[in-house]
């Protein structure tokens, strides 16, 4: 099948992407000034114990023996072991994913429930008070940086009226779920609704106000694509053809016009991912949000190798794979594409 | 360069926006602030008084606990009080938590946004600019290596590539003399010079020359195969020369419009890395937040002031970008990385 | 014959802000039931509002200013007259009084509408079939409910289009108009039709769309049929097989057709009535044979002479000189529209020409129809130099959003 063969193609430059930016990451421990021991070894350690250390590490290695250690102990799933915690990498950073792919997600639903409605109103009902509202909201919302509109979003919403925490998340998304799954001695255990239900309400207080820091951005930019989209097509031949044939007007713009106007969309949110990840990345430090852009942060601040690595390359590997996933929805929604 | 009809349709969409005006008025405004400072700030921004800490703008009132000692019969005793802070007009927005003048800060803080946005895109321009024509304009292996490099580069979210080099790189800082100052004009308890942070201009050139190479490609592209170009090379032009008069005017408009698009762009990623304290900026609006955060119980002032700054310096370059846009329609998609 | 659509003093205007574009003026003219109507004239004389004006489709900045549109149909009749007996007048309904929703929901039931592009006029990101199922399926869910004009406005909002996207089996259309679809794609002459209806837009050629897009008026059985330069887009041997299968279908469905077109050879090949439109006003109307064969106005004598005639190959045409005036209200003069490019024109020409009945049914706006030309009563070039002539060169984009080509008539294709 047409589709078939295009996705494969894109998962093979996937591939090719993917392996560029674990070079890459590998690359930029090599171009950073600083030895990597100086952060593991004692203040006081002596030129024996350093070397011993390095020799431990693999960094007395040459080059590219260090790099195809790594791409083959990427290829195992080891990243290695974190210089400060000792444990694997592999793990501490798999364990930071959920949280973000949380909050992207979430953001993602924000924007696209409100965003799409609001710019479907907005071109339909040009020059009136929702079209001005709308396109000030659009205009506003790509303008504010995101960390600032979340430090508001606190001192608005939990400092001053106290309906949000300002604590860090008690429970994750999976932990919640896996209410619902238990397995004691290898038998389904009855489901804990209660504990999932309050395990739910924890959740969406926790990820409510960073949710919403990350996905205005991203509303207000799928607002003003949507608005200009749909007075666009809505001024199509097409659209007077469908009228011609008695559609209700309804159908006309959301079965009609709304699909054609996602398929830009799809095509500019994809140039826009790398700004939801690095969005994801500030609106974690806002919020003490336990994800892969804390630990970013928290990593580089203490040169912790193994981490900076492994969670860039994760970063990167998710970036490549929603890629991939917006150009299978972009062919779905366009079928000239495949065709 | 610019033709007159490019003019007339500048003209006559301003004449017919007023969000084009207001953009222009915003932006106006900001620059004047930035070039004039020292003239217009009524304190010297670093200038630290710790008896004047957390005064609210004008208009708002505080408290603050307050805790002396005293001297009670031969005893020292800790009295812990609440004080109203008073408003005063020498510091119409208020103080931050060392005193310093909230309104001076903002004021010397659009410097560092617009000279980061201004040089940061330059850089960007100039780099990406030679690349896509050299792609574009020899197209074949050059195009493929430089473009499959642009996918690569795009492949990774702008913002924690930023963060990964500028974590690692450290933060060097660009020492400007202020010529307000250095010629007397301006009072001597101005700062001298003008810090900016150097690591964070070229990484955000970086981070966002892509976006100016593919561009720039498509546009030589296009010109390459137009018969005046093919006359001018057949007639012996060098090809440095044919560059230069043919296909980089031609490139102008579509540079221009994404130039100011990504000025904003660079503006709100140069304060989320000082607001994740990456740049090193001592005098920049994200510092500012970031420095507010701390206190947004408190004094929640600090942390507001500089914010707005950035909405109304990004809306106003916002504004502009889309009359631009409108009266030039270069055509482009997707507006580069901005948090 | 019974009348189908009496249409009475109907004015379509733009208010743009070059200013007020009297699109179409005073215009009436009848469709009688089972015939063909021919809508003649140069690009911008206001045919192709004239069409949307009937079915109700002219978009903002436009607006029908005026007139009644007079619908013969008796159960309408009947089912109006109690909330609102000003708009019937026996079995007529006036359908500029009816209500919004009233008058949508006539459209594929009652009027349906081609386009001259056929490729545009595709959504085309949904299937050929699918595209039909729905204006069969509207027809079908109002069949189902037909008091109802809610079953018209039938809610489809955003999560119905995620479901879609979702489930594709619960679209809006259902097994029963997918059939109906595949049925009438067969009908007008498209092969494998159950595969075809299954492909996008950009699989068809000009012609097999164009036929497609007849099916899709056809889904809902409508009494009358505009069709707006229905193969101005499409090649000389396609044009014909398209004009043989309109003719069919109005035959065979009983149904009227309002055919739009700059192109005499079409008129002459299909119509029973022809209206000569000339900037936005009927000019001359009749029977094929009053119109083709005796003519008045010289506009249509003008057209007419401009059509090469096959049997003396040697003779030159003559064109009509001069432009089709812009139609911006401030620009139009108080005389006949016609009269600075006339070569008849007289000193009674300097004042706006009432419709004269030439015989019965066949009438000109022209005082032709009355008297004699005579060189006596010729006007002096200067006394037309009003402000809509003087060489203002084509005007662009000034002009009601009309047909955008083709020339002042065309070879016919016979």
């Amino acid at each position: 099948m047409a589709l078939g063969r295009f996705l494969l193609k894109r998962g093979i430059q996937g591939v090719l992407v993917v392996w560029g930016v674990v070079t890459a990451v590998f690359l930029l421990r090599f171009i950073t000034p600083g030895d990597p021991v100086t952060f593991v070894a004692p203040l006081d350690a002596s030129a024996e114990l350093r070397a011993q250390i390095a020799a431990e590490l693999g960094l007395d290695q040459p080059l590219y023996v260090q790099y195809a250690d790594y791409i083959v102990g990427l290829l195992r799933g080891d990243m290695g072991y974190s210089y400060l915690r000792g444990t694997e990498a592999s793990t501490i950073v798999l364990a930071r994913v959920p949280a973000t792919v949380e909050l992207a997600v979430a953001a993602t639903v924000v924007a696209v429930v409100i965003a799409i409605p609001l710019g479907v109103i907005s071109a339909t009902r040009r020059r009136e008070p929702a079209d001005y509202g709308a396109t000030l909201f659009s205009l506003v919302g790509i303008s504010t940086p995101n960390f600032w509109l979340g430090i508001m979003l606190i001192l608005v919403l939990s400092v001053n009226f106290g309906l949000f925490p300002t604590s860090r998340r008690p429970i994750g998304l999976f932990e919640t779920v896996a209410f619902l799954v238990t397995v004691e001695n290898g038998l389904a255990a009855p489901m804990d609704v209660g504990a999932f239900l309050d395990g739910m309400r924890t959740w969406l207080w926790h990820i409510a106000l960073p949710a919403v820091t990350l996905g205005t951005y991203f509303t207000a930019l799928i607002t003003r694509l949507t608005r200009s989209g749909m007075i666009e097509e809505l001024g199509q031949p097409y659209v007077r053809a469908a009228r011609a044939k008695g559609l209700p007007e309804s159908l006309i713009q959301y079965k009609h016009a709304l699909q054609n106007t996602l398929i830009p969309i799809v095509t500019v949110l994809g140039l826009q991912l790398g700004t939801l990840i690095g969005g994801a990345v500030i609106t974690e430090a806002v919020f003490s949000w336990p994800g892969l852009g804390t630990l970013v942060i928290n990593s580089i601040n203490v040169r912790d190798w193994p981490l900076i690595q492994g969670s860039l390359i994760v970063i990167g590997t998710g970036f490549v794979l929603i890629n991939i996933f917006v150009d299978a929805l972009y062919a779905y929604l366009n079928p000239r594409v495949v065709h | 360069m610019i033709s007159p009809r490019t003019l007339r349709n500048l003209r006559s969409e301003l004449s017919r926006s007023l969000l084009a005006k207001l953009g222009i008025a915003i932006l106006a405004v900001i620059l004047f602030t930035a070039l004039f400072a020292p003239l217009l700030a009524p304190h010297d921004p670093t200038n630290q008084n710790l008896d004047n800490a957390n005064i609210p703008p004008l208009g708002f009132t505080a408290t603050e606990n307050q805790t002396s000692s005293e001297m009670v019969d031969g005893e020292v005793q800790i009295v812990e009080e609440e004080v109203v802070v008073n408003t005063t007009t020498a510091h119409p927005l208020g103080t931050d938590s060392l005193g310093r003048d909230v309104l001076s800060r903002t004021m010397f803080g659009a410097r560092t946004s617009l000279l980061v946005g201004l040089f940061g895109t330059s850089i960007a321009v100039v780099l990406g600019v030679t690349v896509g024509i050299t792609a574009g304009y020899y197209g074949g292996r050059i195009d493929d290596a430089l473009m499959r490099f642009a996918d690569v580069m795009l492949a990774f979210p702008s913002l924690v590539l930023a963060i990964a080099l500028i974590g690692l790189w450290g933060q060097a800082s660009l020492r400007i003399p202020d010529p307000l100052v250095a010629f007397g004009i301006a009072s001597s308890e101005m700062p001298e010079t003008i810090v900016l942070p150097g690591t964070v201009i070229v990484v955000v050139a970086l981070v966002n020359w892509v976006w100016f190479a593919r561009v720039a490609r498509g546009e030589a592209l296009s010109v390459r195969d137009q018969e005046y170009v093919k006359a001018a090379r057949s007639m012996g032009g060098s090809d440095l020369h044919v560059i230069l008069r043919h296909v980089l005017p031609n490139s102008l408009t579509p540079i221009l419009v994404l130039a100011t698009i990504q000025i904003a762009a660079i503006i709100l990623l140069e304060s989320s890395l000082s607001f994740l304290g990456f740049s090193g900026a001592q005098l920049s609006w994200g510092f500012d937040i970031a420095q507010g955060r701390q206190y947004l119980s408190s004094s929640w002032w600090i942390a507001t002031v500089p914010g707005l700054a950035i909405v109304a310096a990004v809306v106003g370059i916002n504004l502009i970008g889309d009359w631009l846009r409108d009266a030039l329609d270069p055509g482009i998609e997707g507006q580069g990385g901005a948090p | 014959m019974t009348d189908l659509l009496r249409v009475r003093d109907l004015s379509t205007r733009f208010f743009t802000e070059e200013g007020q574009i009297n699109a179409v003026e005073n215009v009436s003219f009848t469709v009688e039931a089972g015939s063909v109507l021919g809508v003649v004239g140069e690009s911008g004389s206001g045919k192709s509002v004239t069409g949307l004006s009937l079915i109700d489709l002219v978009e903002s900045p436009g607006k029908i200013t005026s007139g009644e549109i007079w619908y013969n149909n008796a159960d309408l009749a009947e089912r109006v007259e109690g909330d609102q007996p000003e708009a019937v007048d026996g079995d007529f309904v006036d359908l500029r009084r009816l209500s919004a929703a009233e008058r949508r929901s006539l459209r594929g039931s009652a009027f349906s509408m081609i386009f001259q592009d056929p490729m545009s006029s595709f959504n085309p990101s949904i299937t050929v079939g699918e595209q039909i199922a729905e204006a069969a399926e509207v027809q079908r869910r109002a069949s189902a409910n037909p008091r109802s004009t809610r079953s018209r406005t039938q809610g489809y909002g955003l999560g119905k289009m995620l479901l879609d996207g979702v489930l594709p089996d619960r679209s809006y259309t259902s097994e029963e108009s997918w059939d109906r679809a595949v049925e009438l794609l067969e009908r007008v002459g498209i092969p494998d039709p159950a595969e075809r209806a299954e492909e996008y837009p950009h699989q068809f050629s000009g012609g097999m769309l164009q036929r497609a897009m007849i099916a899709q008026a056809l889904a809902g059985d409508p009494d009358l049929l505009v069709a707006d330069e229905p193969t101005t887009a499409l090649d000389v041997t396609i044009q014909a097989q398209i004009l043989d299968l309109l003719a069919d279908l109005q035959e065979t469905m009983e149904m009227s057709v309002v055919l739009i077109t700059h192109n005499l050879g079409v008129i002459a090949r299909v119509a029973d009535r022809v209206s000569v439109m000339y900037a936005g006003e009927v000019v001359e109307r009749g029977t094929l044979r009053d119109v083709f064969d005796d003519p008045v106005h010289p506009y249509t004598k003008g057209l007419l002479g401009s059509v090469p005639d096959i049997d003396q190959p040697g003779e030159r045409l003559e064109p009509i000189p001069g432009n089709v005036p812009d139609l911006v209200d401030a620009n139009m003069p108080d005389r006949c529209y016609f009269a600075d490019r006339c070569p008849k024109a007289m000193t009674d020409c300097l004042t706006r020409p009432p419709e004269y009945e030439v015989s019965d049914g066949h009438r000109a706006r022209c005082v032709l129809a009355e008297r004699e030309y005579s060189e006596a009563d010729a006007v002096p070039d200067e006394r037309l130099a009003g402000p809509t002539d003087d060489g203002a060169g084509p005007n662009d984009g000034s002009r009601a959003p009309d047909e955008s080509t083709a020339p002042d008539a065309e070879v016919s294709d016979d």
